[in-house]
């Protein structure tokens, strides 16, 4: 699943991540915090190097100049130099317990540790050894002595710390990020159900219960709104194909005796001419009838389909032939351009046909003078989709018009009001092409002729 | 003739002015024995007792659909069975013809219509069969013999090919109208069109040769750009 190979994919960088962020975070605070303790005011080392450079032999005696006696206040230390003799030449603050002569193994142990629990600094000076001592217990003096091999392998030490981090970073957050996981997958089926529309229900259990809750409730309610919207849509058709229905059989009736009254001889002729226009009349309504309920289908969905793989080209053909064998005025010109032989499509003849015959009723209907009719098939590029043109070089209409053509006569969405025809013709044919998953492009401007192109998906020709 | 008019006809309806209607057409066109039925239930009864030779039924009767009537009809008669209906649904007219009826006509319709198409089934079913007469027509001064499959000129008999015979024949059975080549192509191979262009404008070339004076600036089997070949006889 996706979805959850990338929220876990996430999850374990962001871990990362933050381990990283912090592992920086303890080196810097590490660096800042406790070096800077070792080293708050100066270091014992500079201490005593600045004061060995400070005592100066002056006429029997030593003088101090008055900075490193600062310093010396400063950190409440003591000073003595040691001559090469074991005597002490020169003090400062010396405590008294201390004594007066230092062998050189008694110098040895005092620098290395302490001098009565004193710690003490030395520095060498012109005249001996300079000694600063600090008060008893105010710091800790420890020997580091590593061995080199230690000192060398350390960055590789310091890398694998990291690394070793980093795994244990890593494993931690996919246990977590996987337990995680495992609790919130249903939820993320549920969602993904929602979102195609299928009925899902989610075990509402775990820290994530009321959400899976709240996910079974909106596919309850999306399946409630579903049902109603296609009840709504079915009990509307099948209004519509009642309607029909009860017009039918009383349009039986006057199509009846209308046509038996026109084609009987005794009745005079202006009579016969009349049942004529009523015999006409009749038919109109029932194309219209017939057409509204074809319509009706067609946008609940509910028109079925009898699709088989047609040849465009020979659909074409046979509609032209059709229009010219009916006798087409003289003013009007039909011709046929096939730029693709094998095109086909999977559809329904009847329909296809039924709509590319309104395409050209509708340009020779709203040109009463003559125009020139073509039919165009093509294949795109890709040979995914094929188009069906219908073209007129007529009178056209107004651009801004073009989007009301599509939409049911009477329909709220129409912005004017339709002009000729019961204006079904245009309608039918966008939702005969919609339910062969193609789609409609109308073109036409005033003066300029009216073009519509079907787009349908192609099946590849063998 | 007088043969068909004399079947005993049932028109199945629950309309009374609509069985009316078409009982008045169906007398003035000279048949004579008709019987009414409203419902499902009259219907089998009418069946058993006259036996009729052929049935008009409705598809929504108050007491059933009519394509149960008619499976009920099968068992007691094998008689030819025409759908009048107000439901004009494809799948209504494909159940219907898939049950075996031998039309289905949608309401309204044109009286003349539903006597021609009764006419042509109860000829279809009672007419004795009669050897098919191939058409034998006349293209400026030659005889086209379907029959014989010749076309004769000037007491020259050139044979027609079975392609040939194919062609023409489609081409005569819609004569003054246009084929389209794929209907052609159909009628001579089987077969679609595509593919077959130069095989048919060779076909048609030799056609050209043997019914025409000038095969080059033809006068009877015409060219229609793009979209197929017409052959034009003047009906006499």
């Amino acid at each position: 699943m996706a979805g959850t190979v990338r929220i876990i994919r996430r999850f374990i960088s962001a871990t990362i991540a933050i381990s990283i962020l912090m592992l920086v975070f303890n080196f810097i605070l590490l660096g800042v915090w406790v070096f800077k303790g070792i080293n708050e005011g100066h270091s014992p080392g500079i201490v005593v190097q600045k004061v060995a450079k400070g005592l100066h032999p002056s006429a029997n005696t030593y003088s101090l100049d008055s900075s490193s006696a600062e310093l010396l206040n400063q950190n409440n230390a003591w000073a003595m130099l040691i001559e090469d003799t074991g005597h002490i030449a020169w003090n400062y603050m010396l405590p008294d317990e201390l004594p007066e002569i230092y062998s050189r193994a008694d110098v040895a142990k005092f620098t290395r540790s302490y001098l009565m629990d004193y710690p003490v600094f030395v520095w060498e000076h012109d005249e001996g050894l300079m000694v600063v001592g600090y008060p008893k217990k105010s710091l800790a003096k420890y020997q580091h002595i590593l061995p080199i091999t230690w000192v060398s392998s350390l960055p590789l030490r310091v890398a694998s710390l990291v690394i070793g981090n980093i795994a244990l970073a890593l494993l931690l957050s996919l246990f977590i990020g996987s337990k995680l996981i495992r609790s919130i997958r249903p939820l993320v089926q549920g969602i993904q159900g929602l979102a195609e529309d299928r009925e899902v229900y989610v075990e509402p259990k775990g820290v994530l219960a009321n959400l899976a809750q709240s996910v079974n409730r909106a596919s309850d309610l999306l399946q409630q709104r579903n049902n109603s919207l296609k009840n709504r849509d079915e009990a509307r058709s099948n209004w519509i194909a009642g309607i029909s229905h009860d017009i039918r059989t009383p349009l039986s009736m006057v199509l009846g005796y209308a046509s038996d009254l026109e084609e009987n001889i005794e009745i005079p002729i202006e009579q016969r001419h009349q049942a004529r226009i009523i015999r006409r009349q009749a038919e109109k309504l029932r194309s219209l009838v017939s057409d509204l309920n074809l319509v009706s289908m067609l946008e609940y969905e509910m028109q079925p389909l009898n699709k088989n793989p047609i040849r465009l080209s020979a659909l074409a053909r046979q509609i032209a032939s059709e229009f010219l064998n009916n006798g087409l005025d003289e003013h009007f010109t039909l011709e046929v351009e096939i730029l693709d032989e094998g095109v086909k499509v999977n559809g329904d003849e009847q329909l296809l046909t039924r709509a590319i015959t309104n395409l050209i009723q509708n340009s020779i209907v709203h040109n009463p003078d003559g125009c020139q009719i073509r039919l165009q098939i093509s294949l795109d590029e890709e040979y995914k989709t094929c188009s069906f043109v219908v073209a007129d070089n007529g009178m056209g209409i107004y651009q801004n018009q073009l989007p009301d053509l599509l939409e049911l006569p009477y329909s709220a969405k129409r912005k004017h009001p339709r002009q000729n025809g019961h204006g079904l013709g245009l309608p039918m044919v966008a939702r005969i092409v919609k339910a062969h998953q193609g789609h409609l492009i109308l073109y036409s401007d005033i003066e300029k002729g009216f073009s519509a192109e079907i787009v349908l998906p192609s099946i590849m020709s063998d | 003739m007088d043969e068909i008019k004399n079947k005993k006809l049932l028109i199945v309806d629950d309309e009374d002015e609509i069985r009316n209607m078409i009982d008045g057409f169906l007398r003035k066109e000279g048949f004579a024995r008709i019987y009414h039925a409203s419902n499902c239930v009259e219907a089998l009864e009418v069946c058993r007792s006259v036996k009729p030779d052929i049935a008009i039924l409705d598809v929504m009767l108050p007491d059933g659909d009519g394509f149960s009537l008619l499976s009920s009809l099968r068992q007691i008669s094998n008689m030819p069975v025409l759908f009048l209906s107000a439901r004009g649904e494809d799948e209504d007219r494909l159940l219907g013809l898939g049950l075996g009826a031998d039309d289905y006509i949608v309401k309204p319709f044109l009286p003349r219509e539903l006597i021609l198409r009764l006419t042509a089934i109860l000829r279809r079913v009672y007419s004795p069969p009669m050897q098919e007469q191939r058409p034998v027509f006349q293209l400026g001064g030659r005889t086209i013999d379907l029959e014989g499959g010749i076309v004769e000129n000037d007491g020259t008999e050139y044979p027609l090919t079975a392609k040939e015979y194919a062609l023409l024949f489609k081409l005569y059975e819609s004569r003054n109208r246009i084929v389209t080549s794929d209907a052609l192509c159909q009628a001579a191979w089987g077969d679609d069109y595509y593919g077959y262009e130069n095989t048919l404008m060779v076909h048609i070339r030799r056609i050209r040769e043997k019914i025409e004076i000038n095969p080059s600036s033809p006068e009877y089997l015409l060219t229609i750009r793009g979209l197929g070949y017409k052959l034009v006889v003047k009906e006499v």
